[in-house]
């Protein structure tokens, strides 16, 4: 019995003066668990390994199995690294490029200036769909950029405090916004899908590069090439932010980790390239292009810009007789006659 | 210290300003003079009434076509301001401990944010209808253009401060409220209480003279 009791005790702490006093090296077990170090050993077995490790959990869920998602750990650095940093850049340099153009080109007038004389372009209710689509896709975009970029840029300059509450602020506001903007998108779809179908023609405008390319005038519809590449880019690229965007807000619809990371890359890349081509337009559509806000300010153009930016539409408002004369559209405007912003500067072109 | 004004004097005093000022303008239009009217009733003035509060709700068959935005916007605004102010759970609480002493079963959390994209919806819709619309932008005064702005900050600012974990989110948010509770009863934004009894003169006015209208 005592000879039993003491082989017991023996066994029981042999692996224990083996671990006191064992070599420095490594020792493996047949599983590939490390017993130097444990714990950095083990947790490093569990992040790092190349495949996904599942066990088991009494908590259901999808991916409850998961300890730790090593893919997340990838997400979470391909976000701080390449997506915050080329898409920050990407945003800042066409910027750049448009304020130069500005400063080398200048705003691109009308050959004649304009005439006073207006074409009815866009209704009441399409404007206010413009519009609407234009204030959400600001405030998402906005609110994007600083959960995006905030970290980098705006930490350093406010403060741990107020850019929590930036932060916070922008999260929520970002989230309840983002429904409204696939809501804006359905209408803008129906509003304007019919006269964004490409035609003939089309091509000869992407060919003249919308006029910058050569000497010849780029013939253009009642919304040309560029336009219709445009309108089609926010619907379809718009679409994808949407559904990602509702992937992403509303986690409860059985999916993954892997979904989601998935969702926030092409939320974010497709968020960037709306962002930077929405520079452009929102040049082109003010300060870049006389004349071209008055359709969205008004619903009006001045029949000398449609013949300079969408001759063939323009010839179908000479042989429709749809011009409206300078005193009769002051009228619609509830203003004197000689007294819109479009006769001040018409007298000044003459 | 910004904290205590906005929680403590600034909350009472533009609770007070509400209160007085909107019970002064209404009781003002009660007793406001009007002329004797003169004329042989042909019809009851009060059913005239009572039947233009309610009828005014749905759009004339004429111009529905015409103002579909407004109606549609016009609804979805008003009653998702209506839901967010009187049964979003932190409202519910407000009410009960600051107010009322009271409260009531709060929309669960899917219906508060539906409430408030409905509301933001109508309200952008509304606004951007009024300056797009020529007739709209001239009838349109200043006061319109704030009370419609500060309606929106106050929302914005609401929706900022969902997640209830930032002081200064709820300052923010507090402050904007007690801005609007002031603006108010000199404002557009009467049109809250005065919209019944506006309906109900026109109403009776038409009522005794037997027009249906």
């Amino acid at each position: 019995m005592k000879i039993q009791t003491l082989l017991l005790l023996v066994g029981l702490l042999l692996p224990q003066l083996a671990l006191a006093d064992g070599p420095p090296e490594q020792k493996n077990f047949p599983q590939g668990v490390s017993t130097e170090r444990l714990g950095d050993e083990l947790w490093r077995e569990v992040r790092q390994r190349d495949m996904q490790s599942s066990g088991i959990s009494q908590v259901k869920g999808v991916d409850s199995g998961i300890l730790i998602n090593a893919r997340g750990d990838q997400w979470a650095r391909f976000r701080m690294d390449q997506l915050s940093t080329f898409g920050g850049i990407g945003i800042a340099a066409i910027f750049a490029i448009i304020v130069l153009f500005y400063v080398v080109r200048g705003r691109v007038p009308i050959e004649g200036g304009l005439s006073g004389n207006m074409v009815h372009r866009f209704t009441d209710y399409e404007r206010v769909v413009h519009w609407t689509l234009a204030i959400v896709f600001l405030f998402l975009a906005i609110t994007g950029l600083i959960l995006l970029l905030g970290r980098p840029l705006l930490l350093p300059l406010f403060g741990k405090e107020v850019f929590s509450i930036l932060a916070s602020a922008s999260k929520e506001g970002h989230n309840l916004f983002g429904p409204l903007f696939l809501v804006s998108l359905i209408m803008m779809l129906i509003s304007f899908a019919r006269r964004n179908l490409y035609e003939r023609g089309d091509m000869t405008w992407l060919l003249k590069g919308g006029g910058l390319i050569g000497d010849g005038h780029a013939s253009g519809g009642f919304f040309n090439m560029g336009e219709k590449t445009w309108y089609w880019m926010v619907i379809l690229i718009g679409l994808v932010i949407a559904i990602s965007g509702l992937i992403l807000v509303s986690p409860n619809f059985g999916q993954g980790r892997l979904i989601m990371g998935l969702s926030h890359v092409v939320h974010t890349i497709g968020a960037i390239i709306l962002i930077a081509v929405s520079i452009g337009h929102m040049y082109l559509g003010s300060i870049g292009s006389e004349g071209a806000l008055e359709g969205m300010k008004t619903g009006y153009v001045d029949i000398n810009w449609a013949d300079a930016h969408h001759d063939r539409w323009g010839k179908v408002c000479h042989e429709e007789n749809l011009i409206i004369p300078a005193e009769e559209y002051a009228r619609l405007q509830g203003q004197k006659p000689g007294s819109t912003d479009e006769m001040a500067t018409a007298e000044q072109g003459k | 210290m910004i904290e205590y004004l906005i929680d403590g004097p600034l909350w009472y005093f533009s609770l007070a300003v509400f209160v007085i000022g909107v019970v002064w303008q209404l009781v003002s239009i009660v007793f406001a003079s009007r002329k004797q009217d003169l004329s042989v009733a042909r019809d009851s003035a009060t059913s005239g009434a009572i039947r233009t509060i309610f009828t005014r709700f749905v759009p004339h068959k004429e111009i529905s076509s015409q103002i579909t935005i407004q109606v549609v916007a016009g609804y979805l605004f008003h009653l998702g301001l209506f839901a967010l102010l009187f049964f979003a759970a932190p409202h519910v609480v407000f009410l009960e401990h600051n107010l009322l002493g009271f409260g009531w079963t709060p929309m669960p959390h899917w219906a508060f944010i539906v409430s408030a994209q409905a509301a933001f919806l109508g309200l952008i819709f509304l606004w951007l209808r009024r300056m797009v619309n020529p007739v709209s932008r001239l009838i349109s005064t200043l006061d319109d253009h704030v009370a419609a702005i500060l309606t929106f900050v106050v929302m914005l600012t609401g929706c900022f401060a969902l997640l209830e974990g930032s002081t200064g989110l709820r300052l923010l948010h507090r402050f904007s409220v007690e801005l609007w509770l002031i603006y108010f009863p000199f404002s557009a934004l009467m049109h809250t209480f005065t919209f019944i009894p506006s309906r109900a003169f026109t109403g009776a006015w038409f009522g005794r003279r037997g027009i249906d209208a």
